[in-house]
């Protein structure tokens, strides 16, 4: 009964093609590829963002020239930095697991993951400044891309934090090895695009003007 | 193997320390409140790069095929192009 | 049929198909009442047949999805069905109370109906789609959750699949948002505000859970394509899904009184609503082509197919046309809805259920597939359907177009109703396409009752 959905046909044919997800080549994208389909929605997703609020500035120059200098240029490079230690310490996670160091791999993203609380934390008191002064996304269009910008964003860091707590447990209790590791690519796909994502978004909303 | 793996941990340190560099740059850009083209233009030539260093060293995208590689670096082209036209549009 | 409590589902999906053709029938009276206006008239006005065609789309569907869920849950589950009683006593009570509420839409005025049925107890009437009487609501609710309760009873006593995780949550989606049709606040505002909760999560949301999990089943059956492989691009599709869809919520928040936010928010996230459609016809080709066996069920196949392709065009492609607030600012509540609506609703919904019930239907007869003659009987209809909805989708989008020019954009705008004599010609040929549909629709019936050699299981 159990064999019903997969019907022993011959094998030979099904190994190369069938899977474009897993059986790996050289030049492939690192991690599962089911990841990278995300990873290039959410890019394009952000660009359009990205874009929109160039050409929304464009209309209207003087006013996101002056609400922009009310944002704190300050807590934003410091997430920079914090983002892009913590893309670092993923690296290193990722060198590690390719020899076979589950415990070191652990370590370098139990740092990364402290690192996205730190930005969390940042941006929370950020966000809390902004609404204390009763800024909301319906106060102009300058706050409205900042804030949906940040904040969407911001729900990355979460998810992508999530994916890491799932990855150094199971690196814990040595479920990767140095012939396996396609998880932990992928969850530091990921990381890293919310990295690049960022370092984008920090100097257009945060520094250009 | 092991000198090989050194390398490689140096050489992210390396990057590492590249972006550091790039971001305080465009910190400091922001703090003295420098504006106009030039610095707009300064200021998106760093970030694409940076982000391209993102894509290629740390996410380990020089080791791929050309497709993928051209997809983001294309995709850093067109978003910082267009914001480049974008602030170009606003000058006049 | 593996499991015979799995048998439950074949009242549902003849009742589905009886209901369909109902819906069309209403369809073509309405189609009708546009060119003609007083067809019909006083027996059945045009907001009277609009509520019946709309309503019986709706419980069709459903009367679809719940059979497909008993049919294909106890076989992802690996056991029987948690009570088929309980699923039978459920098809009587809904069907009773789908036919009561549609004769009550027929026979009493709207008015009366809404005061017969309690609605000063509690004011749930009178908008667009949610137009049930209170106790037809009550009974949809409790329809709904004693679906629930059997498959998910089902679920855990047996085996727990990626499928039956997605096709449950699409279920309990499908019951939560549904109670917001209870609220109905004076607020106008916040009334199209929840009221979207309703109509655009199910069909743009939860439903697409729905539809993800019936066609993962069928293309698992009728290709032999391993599991896993199916299952992961059902988790990043539904996943996608989810984060365009709900977001995406915010395409009906242009310019309603709602704050300004929802121009962008909704823009960029709609926009990005056929990329999900686009992988689901991707993934359904790239298993075909992968497929590991010969199904004898060609026909089934087909469906899946046209499902996954029409899908794409009638919800991604038209939906994209007039999701940009800006473009939206002129094409609102214009025919162009009318065609994606039509072809969207065709193109994944009807659709996905005609595919399991190709499927399962022979199998719940007795055999692995219809014989020869009726399968191609089934493909003309097929086409015949497939090809006329996408013709009646073009009228439709021919009869927005130069209703947007003419009432909006041109120099001197005519008025509605002037607007509605100048496109005409749009409304006849869509009545044309619409009988097309209907013969096609009334082949597939006959297709049931074929004669023939048909394939044993294997």
């Amino acid at each position: 009964m159990k064999t019903h959905d997969t019907i022993p046909v011959t094998t030979s044919v099904v190994q190369s093609d069938m899977d474009v997800s897993m059986g790996k080549n050289e030049g492939d994208l690192p991690g599962d590829f089911a990841i990278w389909i995300f990873i290039f929605a959410e890019m394009l997703a952000f660009g359009v963002l990205f874009v929109a609020y160039a050409f929304s500035r464009a209309k209207n120059v003087e006013l996101f020239n002056v609400s922009q200098l009310t944002l704190s240029r300050t807590s934003g490079a410091i997430n920079t930095l914090v983002l892009i230690t913590s893309s670092y310490f993923v690296v290193r996670g990722v060198a590690a697991i390719k020899r076979g160091f589950s415990t070191q791999c652990a370590y370098w993203l139990t740092g990364a993951f402290l690192l996205g609380g730190v930005f969390v934390s940042i941006k929370l008191v950020e966000f809390n400044a902004k609404f204390d002064a009763g800024i909301t996304m319906s106060t102009n269009d300058f706050y409205m891309f900042y804030l949906s910008l940040t904040f969407f964003h911001f729900m990355h860091v979460l998810m992508g934090m999530v994916i890491l707590a799932c990855i150094i447990v199971k690196a814990r209790h040595g479920g990767y090895s140095a012939q396996d590791h396609a998880g932990v690519e992928t969850g530091a796909s990921f990381w890293h695009m919310v990295d690049f994502l960022w370092i984008i978004l920090f100097p257009l909303v945060y520094i250009i003007r | 193997m092991q000198n090989s793996q050194l390398q490689s941990n140096l050489f992210s340190t390396i990057i590492w320390l590249l972006l550091f560099v790039l971001t305080v740059t465009t910190f400091s850009i922001g703090e003295a409140g420098i504006s106009g083209k030039a610095a707009m233009l300064a200021l998106l030539a760093i970030t694409m790069i940076k982000s391209q260093v993102v894509a290629n060293y740390f996410m380990g995208l020089r080791k791929t095929r050309l497709l993928w590689r051209g997809i983001m670096l294309g995709y850093f082209l067109i978003v910082g192009g267009l914001i480049a036209l974008a602030y170009m549009m606003a000058l006049k | 049929m593996k499991y015979t409590s799995q048998a439950v589902a074949k009242p549902y999906f003849i009742a589905a198909i009886a209901l369909f053709l109902g819906q069309i029938l209403f369809g073509l009276i309405m189609g009708l009442q546009y060119v003609v206006g007083d067809f019909l008239f006083p027996a059945i006005p045009f907001n009277v047949a609009r509520m019946v065609h709309t309503n019986l789309l709706i419980v069709w569907l459903l009367f679809g999805f719940m059979g497909a869920s008993y049919y294909l849950i106890p076989e992802e589950s690996e056991t029987e069905l948690f009570s088929p009683k309980l699923a039978i006593l459920t098809f009587w009570i809904f069907l009773v109370a789908g036919a009561a509420t549609i004769l009550g839409y027929l026979l009493v005025p709207y008015a009366a109906l809404a005061k017969m049925t309690g609605n000063d107890l509690l004011n749930t009437m009178g908008r667009e789609f949610l137009e049930q009487p209170l106790p037809t609501k009550v009974g949809i609710v409790l329809v709904a959750l004693s679906w629930l309760f059997n498959i998910v009873m089902t679920v855990l006593k047996g085996r727990k699949t990626t499928i039956s995780l997605v096709l449950s949550l699409g279920m309990l989606g499908l019951a939560a948002f549904f109670l917001f049709s209870f609220y109905n606040p004076v607020n106008l505002v916040k009334d199209k505000f929840y009221w979207w909760w309703v109509v655009h999560l199910w069909v743009e949301g939860v439903w697409e859970l729905i539809l993800g999990a019936l066609l993962a089943f069928v293309l698992i059956k009728v290709t032999g394509v391993d599991r896993e492989v199916i299952e992961k691009w059902l988790y990043v599709i539904i996943t996608m899904t989810l984060v365009t869809g709900i977001i995406g919520t915010g395409h009906h928040y242009y310019w309603i009184g709602t704050p300004a936010y929802w121009q962008w928010w909704g823009s960029i996230f709609s926009a990005l609503e056929p990329i999900p459609f686009f992988m689901m016809t991707v993934f359904a080709f790239n298993m075909v082509n992968k497929r590991r066996r010969e199904h004898p069920n060609k026909a089934a196949v087909l469906w899946a197919l046209g499902t996954s392709v029409m899908a794409f065009l009638g919800a991604g492609l038209w939906g994209f046309l007039h999701t940009l607030a800006p473009v939206n600012y002129y094409a609102h509540g214009t025919q162009l809805t009318a065609a994606h609506g039509h072809l969207a609703f065709y193109g994944a919904y009807a659709l996905v259920v005609l595919t399991i019930i190709s499927y399962a239907m022979p199998i719940l007869r007795g055999r692995a597939a219809n014989p020869e003659r009726a399968q191609i009987m089934e493909m003309w209809s097929f086409w015949l359907m497939t090809i006329s909805m996408f013709f009646i989708a073009l009228f439709l989008t021919g009869a927005g177009i130069v209703q947007i020019w003419l009432q909006r954009i041109s120099a001197a705008p005519l008025s509605f109703m002037a607007v509605q004599d100048q496109i005409s010609i749009f409304y006849w040929a869509r009545e044309g396409a619409g009988l097309v549909f209907l013969i096609g629709l009334v082949l597939y019936i006959c297709s049931f009752f074929v004669k023939g050699q048909s394939h044993a299981f294997e």
